[in-house]
């Protein structure tokens, strides 16, 4: 089998032509660097993605706290991510890596404040 | 009225970083001026990550790459002022700007650095057909109502411009609930970066239709729907490929524009090409001692470049300040064939200094030519090379003499 | 069931000119508003031209009113701070026929009482404005530009100040006799007014409402014109209004005209249309406006252009012959207590308060008419932070801080001035109140920056749901909900 993957690990989204047996990559060609490989391999068979949002902030000079997640997930999991981060709330202050879920869904992967909130005087 | 060494006009990643580095090299007495509450400028709504992986080694999100900028600066105690509007910069570098807390502000600086960022193009400026609904947004303005202010645009959403703005926007969206029904660009290539179309579009099933655009906005109130056709090689709808896709709301993300008001009162000129400043490889603009640096002087891409090149702009901008002068640039680099633009537009031919450039349109299996009166100074082999990827070049001053203009094509 | 002595239906600047000469006197005067403001339709989609009278038949309502406008009109200006800039106006050609066509303007204009008005030779025009195009010209010293929401605004607020009462949002829906010889009026979902008399200056539908009131008949044709809004960058290069010579059917070509915050305007072009409340703007209409708007104005370039908008002049025809019509102004003996004003079009921003006065006569012929002592006709603006030099702004922002908070940095429009805005005397409060209010988000990059932050105060000052808040008409609802968090963003 072959594709066409965009590698999606940094800016230079390199276009890697796959060739492949089920999981297995028999070949890459395109890949600037060895995570194209890696990455081309995690796809066929899992996967993952980052994602970001916000959560509620309680008593803070904004509205909301923007999050991440520390690791990716796996791709058919972000729905069941952003469910889980939208039961949040957060009291101010809040400071960039606060953990907000640790370890969501069992999923090896935490959710994390990015953005530093004072507390409103 | 005050006098400063360096006045930064607005404390984005461009002007945060052009601080930290002229503090470094010994320009003590800085000012800067942010007219947003907090410093950051628009990292603080850029929420995604993917930021820092150049410049850092890490994909950090828009506010997290901007924190560790503001850390320093306020361990340095580099003063800053925020909700401090730059209102005119006089060719004589003469700062007045509007504050709150300090009144109306006359700073006189050794050396102005403007740093303003860019502003997004308008459904003005396309002049695009029908009516004017509420549920029309630039994706900028989406950004900051969704990721600062806590508030939602729209349920039914249809994008117009495949910017990357517009591509991590329709991500957004549909992570928040929305429903993004498809992205539309006028281009026959999409103008954002590869990555984007792969995990803000396809991953979430929004398709991306190239060579269209929306020709006309319909609803009187609020948006009920828009109209789309397919474009010709020269942008033109054609007729009878319309077609009707009802929705509520309407995301822009049709260009970034330079914002370069201020720049123009100080007397700086501008490349109708870039909409930023004429610069020469010290990132000075054509009145001494003015600086730009960042989407001010052209858009980038990547944050991780707009921080280096404000950098290199604050090296420059210390040697002005420390030694009253800086080397001429008398010679032209010129943008020749396939090249939509190049900063710097002069250079001195005797240091070493970074060329960034565009090409006009996607190429495959080409070579970026520098050349000085015909001979080749440097080449770079490319795979591919986008509109929307921006190259940069280090061109070493032993290849270069101080007599020919340099020429760079792409070939 | 509200009571007045007169209400009047339609909040344009003719319907607020009427309302404020009204309250000269001791009478409860209403105007009843079906749009969110009072210069969302013809008022405020137009040229902001105050016309200098010599493109009117002699004799015509509409010569008389220009011409009397236009003469008072720098007292006006000043009365009610309104921007005004009396700049002159310049008729361009090139032809002998066209210089025939222009001598009837001057003729029309020598009867109809114009002052100054002479032809001129391409060396006074260099003089004049060296970037207009053509041989000769009709130059018209008395022309001039105003701002053309806030005369419509002022004269509104103007009316407030001295006791009349705004209702917007209300909608004639039908009107009947009462008993003892006052109309009601019902509204759609505001309940009844009653009042001993109504006047009709409903402008786009004034034919609609006269037949609603008894006087049936009148047929309005709207006349749409669509415009290009240019940069202030553009604006340097247009000092004053330059029209080109007529055709020979005396209508006028694109032409380009200096607003008075000093955009330019391109436009309007004219047709026909059945719908004069439809703004949108078409394809092919802007088409021929980038043709046309550049021959008339060599900088009308793709990057100047900030917006576009569209306007409807409601044309009274002869249902006939098609012809159109002078203004309308009347009462009638079989329908008691209607003033019936009906194809009030150009020159209706300069023939406002000349129509108003005449209306005043014809009531003043009916009932006598006691003068309110209190009535003042001074109405004051916001003040603009950007107009005064930097010793006066340094004063402000001393005396109020929030005139250091620069909210639309094109405009360069304080929070402030925003604030001001929003507790408007009119009770607006959509996001395009405060913007024709300021200026606010009227510049290039069109809110970009500061919708964000005018969205956030009307919440702020007016207590407002995320979901309540309003671009323009009712309806127009920005937004959705809260991102999180249900609605309480």
């Amino acid at each position: 089998m072959k594709r066409t993957f965009t590698c999606i690990v940094c800016p230079n989204g390199c276009e890697i032509e796959a060739e492949y047996e089920g999981e297995n990559v028999l070949s890459v060609t395109g890949n600037l660097c060895p995570k194209g490989r890696t990455y081309v391999t995690q796809e066929l068979v899992d996967p993952q993605r980052t994602i970001a949002s916000s959560v509620r902030v309680l008593n803070g000079e904004l509205p909301l706290c923007s999050v991440r997640l520390t690791r990716a997930i796996p791709k058919d999991r972000i729905f069941d991510v952003m469910r889980e981060i939208n039961r949040q709330t957060l009291e101010a202050p809040t400071h960039i890596g606060d953990v907000v879920i640790q370890d969501v869904l069992g999923l090896g992967s935490d959710v994390i404040a990015t953005k530093e909130i004072a507390k409103v005087s | 009225m005050t006098e400063k060494q360096a006045v930064i006009i607005g404390g984005g990643p461009a002007g945060l970083a052009a601080a930290l580095r002229l503090r470094e090299k010994g320009v003590k007495d800085i000012l800067i001026l942010e007219r947003e509450k907090y410093l950051g400028g628009i990292l603080r709504q850029c929420i995604h990550d993917g930021f820092g992986l150049t410049r850092f080694g890490e994909s950090l999100s828009g506010p997290e790459y901007a924190q560790r900028f503001i850390d320093r600066i306020q361990a340095e105690g580099v003063e800053y002022i925020t909700e401090c509007t730059v209102l005119d910069v006089s060719p004589d570098k003469v700062v007045t700007a509007a504050s709150k807390t300090r009144g109306l502000l006359q700073v006189r600086a050794q050396a102005v650095l403007l740093t303003m960022g860019c502003r997004e193009r308008t459904r003005g400026a396309l002049a695009t057909p029908g009516t004017r609904p509420a549920g029309v947004y630039t994706a900028g303005v989406a950004q900051s109502y969704i990721n600062l202010q806590n508030i939602m645009v729209g349920k039914e959403v249809v994008i117009l411009g495949s910017g990357d703005i517009g591509m991590i926007m329709a991500r957004r969206l549909t992570l928040e609930g929305a429903h993004v029904q498809a992205v539309y660009e006028v281009q026959p290539y999409p103008s954002g970066l590869p990555r984007n179309i792969e995990q803000c579009l396809n991953d979430y099933g929004i398709p991306l239709y190239l060579s269209h655009t929306v020709v006309e906005i319909k609803g009187r109130e609020r948006l009920t729907s828009v109209v789309v056709a397919q474009c010709d090689e020269r942008f033109r709808p054609i007729p009878g490929t319309e077609q009707e896709v009802p929705c509520d709301t309407l995301i822009l993300s049709v260009g970034l524009i330079p914002e370069n008001e201020l720049s123009l009162a100080a007397g700086v000129e501008l490349d109708p090409r870039t909409r930023g400043a004429y610069v020469d490889e010290h990132c000075q603009t054509g009145v001494p001692g003015v600086f730009a640096a960042g989407n001010v002087l052209h858009v980038h891409d990547l944050v991780d470049f707009v921080s280096l090149e404000a950098e290199a702009l604050a090296d420059s901008a210390a040697e002005y300040i420390l030694s009253g002068s800086l080397p001429a640039c008398p010679l032209e680099v010129v943008a020749g064939q396939d090249v939509g633009h190049v900063i710097p537009q002069r250079c001195s031919g005797t240091r070493d200094f970074t060329l960034y450039l565009r090409v006009r349109r996607p190429l495959n299996q080409v070579s970026v030519v520098v050349r000085q009166a015909g001979r080749e100074v440097l080449r770079k082999k490319m795979r591919k090379a986008l509109p929307a990827e921006m190259i940069l070049l280090a061109v070493k001053a032993a290849k270069l003499t101080q007599d020919a203009n340099l020429e760079v094509t792409v070939e | 069931m509200q009571s007045y002595d007169i209400i009047i239906i339609g909040g344009g600047v003719v319907g607020s000119a009427i309302a404020r000469e009204l309250t000269r006197y001791r009478l409860s005067v209403a105007v009843l508003e079906k749009e969110s403001d009072v210069c969302t339709q013809t008022s405020g989609r137009n040229t902001g031209m105050l016309h200098a009278g010599f493109l009117y038949k002699p004799g015509s309502l509409k010569a008389q009113c220009a011409v009397e406008g236009n003469a008072e009109f720098d007292q006006v200006a000043r009365e009610l701070d309104v921007p005004f800039k009396r700049t002159g106006k310049l008729i361009v050609g090139f032809t002998d026929e066209e210089k025939e066509r222009l001598r009837y303007f001057i003729e029309w204009g020598r009867v109809n009482g114009v002052p100054g008005m002479e032809l001129i030779d391409r060396k006074r025009m260099d003089e004049i404005d060296p970037s207009a195009g053509g041989s000769f010209a009709i130059f018209c010293p008395s022309s001039g530009i105003l701002d053309p929401f806030i005369y419509a605004i002022a004269l509104a607020e103007n009316a407030v100040q001295n006791g009349a009462v705004y209702h917007l949002y209300t909608e004639v829906a039908g009107a009947e006799a009462l008993p003892d010889g006052r109309h009601l009026l019902h509204t759609a979902g505001r309940g009844d007014f009653a009042c001993r008399w109504v006047i009709n200056s409903a402008g786009l539908n004034s034919a609609k409402v006269s037949a609603m009131l008894g006087i049936p008949g009148y047929v309005i044709q709207p006349v749409k014109g669509e415009y290009f809004v240019l940069d202030k960058k553009a604006g340097q290069f247009a000092k004053i209004p330059v029209y080109p010579a007529p055709t020979p059917r005396f209508t006028f070509d694109t032409h380009a005209t200096p607003t008075v915050d000093g955009n330019v305007l391109v436009g309007p072009n004219s047709f026909n249309v059945e719908d004069g409340e439809d703004y949108s703007v078409s394809q092919s209409g802007m088409d021929g406006l980038q043709e046309s708007g550049a021959r008339m104005f060599k900088h009308m370039k793709r990057e100047y252009y900030i917006r576009t908008f569209s306007g409807a002049r409601p044309k009274r025809i002869d249902p006939q012959t098609g012809e159109v019509q002078d203004f309308l102004l009347e009462t009638r003996e079989d329908v008691p207590g209607v003033i019936n004003l009906v194809g009030i079009e150009s020159p209706g921003l300069t023939s406002a308060l000349p129509l108003a006065r005449r209306v005043v006569r014809l009531l003043a012929e009916k009932e006598t008419l006691v003068p309110n002592p209190h009535f003042d006709p001074i109405r004051r603006g916001i003040r603009r932070f950007h107009e005064q030099d930097a010793e006066e702004q340094a004063r402000m922002i001393r005396e109020d801080p929030d005139y250091g908070e620069i909210v639309c940095r094109c405009e360069t429009v304080t929070c402030a001035e925003i604030r001001r805005a929003i507790h408007n005397p009119l009770g607006v409060f959509t996001v395009n109140g405060i913007k024709v209010r300021t200026r606010a988000s009227m510049g290039r990059c069109q809110g970009g920056y500061c919708e964000t932050r005018i969205t956030a105060l009307i919440r702020e000052e007016l207590g407002k749901a995320v979901t309540e808040v309003e671009l323009g008409p009712k309806g127009s609802q920005m937004f959705t909900g809260a991102v999180k968090g249900g609605n309480q963003a």
